[in-house]
């Protein structure tokens, strides 16, 4: 019951020079929404580049060993598949076809290439809404869906569009939403196993034509109750060695690494990141400082009345601690904002999780804290005989 | 008054009787005074910078007095006020504040000492940010008394004639005003020991008459002791007590009436200095 009758000095204090309060709030908020904005395009980036993975439907994910992440364009055997349905606990097994195809904008006529991904659409191998209610669209010839969230660059994104994929007609039916990444630069179209042929498995003497005997990336679906960890090692001991067996976790992780460990996404956005902390950390201490500077002697004046260096301390502590939280708000605000209009300019996964806000706002805080304990040191070397004379 | 005569002769104690505290603080001593100082030696600096400022200060402040030191400027007035203050570690001779013995204690040990003790500056030093009362609870607040601090502030406000500038903020209030806020602020924990440095220097002849006064009354009628450094003449009125200090050494200590007399060449009156 003692705080709350105490006077709250770091609260006066701050909020009486109401133009200096905004500022100093304008300045944490300004570090906040950095921070946020760093480690939000760092982890679009990453989150991006797995959105699609972590969509496909299946517990267990086989590869072609040497396709070590999504970008090398290697397939396996689509016995493989077959061989591994025999395995006791695999429901299903699914194949997705995925090639990069050059897309006309109906409207500009500029060509650009998409990303295609092809599967049997009797089967939920991408249980997309849009995906799924168009199913039976699907089944006709030279026909896709489009992702509402491609780029721009792309056209008109709705059902009825007629264009030209890979010099040949195409009839959009239907819009799904995903995203893009760095290996589907502009979208992704989605179309059936059968019309994938259609497109693909006649392309001429230069290029590798396709066919359904080579799968792009397989998916197991498991028997409820399975050991999933079991049987991927048992899939990749009794496997010929050509093809990698992963869960899809695991799977998903290793596209992660692959980028973490392969990029300079993590350290560049990590030393931006760490540039706005310390920002912000000489903006609170520059507005801390003021404010113990331009009182020193009443500081001082508590000192010589017999308040103690700890609570001086705390006066200040107090004072970043709020200026963190007052700043903190306004700051993630805009940042949903921002993450907002960059989700809708440039289709990247930009998503403000519980864990960053409360990461940010642990690191907004120990910012102050930092800016706090080094002013305090004013504070602590405030002399109370200097009052007077 | 830059005439001290070094032959004025040391009066040690006084002629005014010790009052006894109100609030019986000092018991154990035969005499309770509030401030006994032995031998007291005082440095500046360390090492070859090492600078003596007072030399071998010998001085009893009895309860109820109020005693005006003057001297020069650099003369060590204000060095010996922050060390009855318990604002410094003081290492050589004997300095016993309300009866507790200060000469090498602890900072945090000197807080405590500081809490018993009210201190009035020159500058009033008070928060912009609080209102007069918010300033004189922060006193309140060393004590630990949660319940009270908003009655007694404005209790002790309205004893200094502030009954209706309670929750004005320091910038809405006059020169005297606030300096009578940081009296109030000063003298709500009823210290028995009261330090002030040139209280009235900011102050124009009215407001700091005033204060002075009020001072006084509080002298006379509480059993404090005020220990009170000022050039101004205009005040020395009050003083049962002047003492001057020049070079580090307390150089006389005298009543009134032997100070106006032997400070005035001309034997003016003593009511020149009332005023």
């Amino acid at each position: 019951m003692r705080s709350p009758l105490r006077t709250p000095l770091a609260w006066f204090n701050l909020t009486y020079e109401r133009r200096r309060l905004l500022t100093a709030i304008a300045g944490v908020a300004f570090a906040v929404l950095l921070m946020f904005m760093f480690r939000g395009f760092e982890n679009a980036l990453y989150d991006s580049q797995v959105q699609l993975l972590k969509l496909l439907n299946g517990e267990v994910v086989i590869v072609n060993r040497i396709k070590t992440t999504m970008f090398v364009p290697e397939q396996f055997a689509r016995q493989r598949l077959y061989q591994a349905q025999a395995f006791d606990g695999v429901e299903d097994a699914y194949a997705l076809y995925t090639t990069t195809a050059n897309w006309k904008n109906p409207e500009t006529k500029q060509v650009r290439p998409l990303r295609v991904l092809a599967f049997n659409p009797a089967k939920p191998v991408l249980p997309l809404p849009g995906i799924m209610e168009n199913r039976a669209a699907l089944e006709l010839p030279w026909t896709a869906l489009v992702d509402e969230k491609s780029r721009a660059e792309v056209g008109p994104t709705e059902a009825g569009i007629e264009s030209e994929l890979a010099e040949q007609q195409i009839t959009l039916v239907g819009t799904y939403s995903l995203g893009t990444d760095f290996a589907s630069a502009n979208g992704n179209l989605v179309m059936s196993d059968q019309n994938f042929l259609r497109y693909f498995s006649n392309l001429g003497p230069e290029l590798d034509s396709r066919s359904l005997r080579t799968v792009d990336i397989g998916l197991l679906r498991l028997a409820p109750g399975t050991d999933v960890d079991r049987l991927v090692a048992a899939l990749q001991r009794r496997l010929p060695n050509d093809v990698l067996v992963l869960s899809k976790d695991d799977f998903v992780q290793k596209e992660l690494d692959y980028w973490r460990n392969n990029t300079n996404i993590g350290f560049v956005f990590s030393l931006l990141t760490t540039m706005s902390f310390v920002v912000g950390i000489i903006l609170v201490y520059q507005i801390l400082y003021t404010d113990v500077a331009d009182h020193w002697a009443e500081y001082a004046t508590l000192k010589a009345m017999g308040y103690t260096n700890l609570y001086l301390l705390w006066v200040v502590i107090q004072q970043a601690l709020l200026l963190g939280v007052m700043g903190f708000v306004p700051g993630y605000l805009i940042a949903l904002g921002l993450y907002q209009m960059t989700a809708n300019a440039t289709g990247l996964l930009m998503q403000m999780t519980l864990f960053r806000g409360i990461n940010i706002l642990l690191a907004t805080i120990v910012m102050c804290l930092i800016s706090g304990a080094i002013a305090v040191r004013r504070v602590q070397a405030t002399d109370p005989a200097e009052v007077f004379g | 008054m830059t005439d001290t005569e070094p032959g004025a002769g040391m009066n040690k104690n006084s002629s005014v009787a010790p009052i006894p505290s109100a609030n019986g603080t000092a018991t154990a001593v035969a005499e309770p005074v509030a401030v006994r100082i032995r031998d007291l030696n005082f440095f500046f600096g360390q090492g070859d910078l090492r600078k003596q400022v007072l030399y071998d200060i010998n001085l009893d402040l009895p309860y109820g007095q109020i005693v005006i030191m003057t001297g020069p400027s650099g003369s060590g007035k204000t060095t010996l006020l922050t060390l009855i203050g318990a604002l410094r570690t003081v290492r050589e001779g004997s300095l016993s504040v309300l009866d507790q013995e200060i000469v090498g204690l602890g900072r945090s040990q000197l807080v405590d000492v500081r809490r018993n003790i009210g201190f009035i500056f020159q500058a009033h030093n008070l928060f912009d940010s609080l209102t007069a009362s918010k300033n004189v609870e922060m006193a309140i607040e060393l004590t630990e008394d949660w319940q009270e601090k908003r009655e007694r502030a404005v209790e002790m406000l309205t004893q200094l004639g502030l009954s209706d500038r309670v929750d004005y903020k320091p910038k809405s209030l006059s020169g005297g005003q606030k300096q009578r806020v940081a009296i109030a602020r000063a003298l709500v924990n009823q210290p028995p020991l009261l330090l002030a440095d040139e209280p009235t220097a900011a102050l124009d002849k009215k407001s700091g008459r005033d204060v002075v006064t009020l001072m006084q009354k509080l002298a006379k009628e509480e059993g404090r002791t005020i220990l009170m450094v000022t050039h101004d003449n205009r005040i020395l009125d009050v003083a049962d007590r002047i003492i001057t200090m020049v070079d580090g050494r307390l150089e006389t200590d005298e009543n009134l009436a032997q100070f106006v007399s032997s400070h005035d060449p001309k034997s003016l009156d003593r009511r020149m200095f009332v005023m």
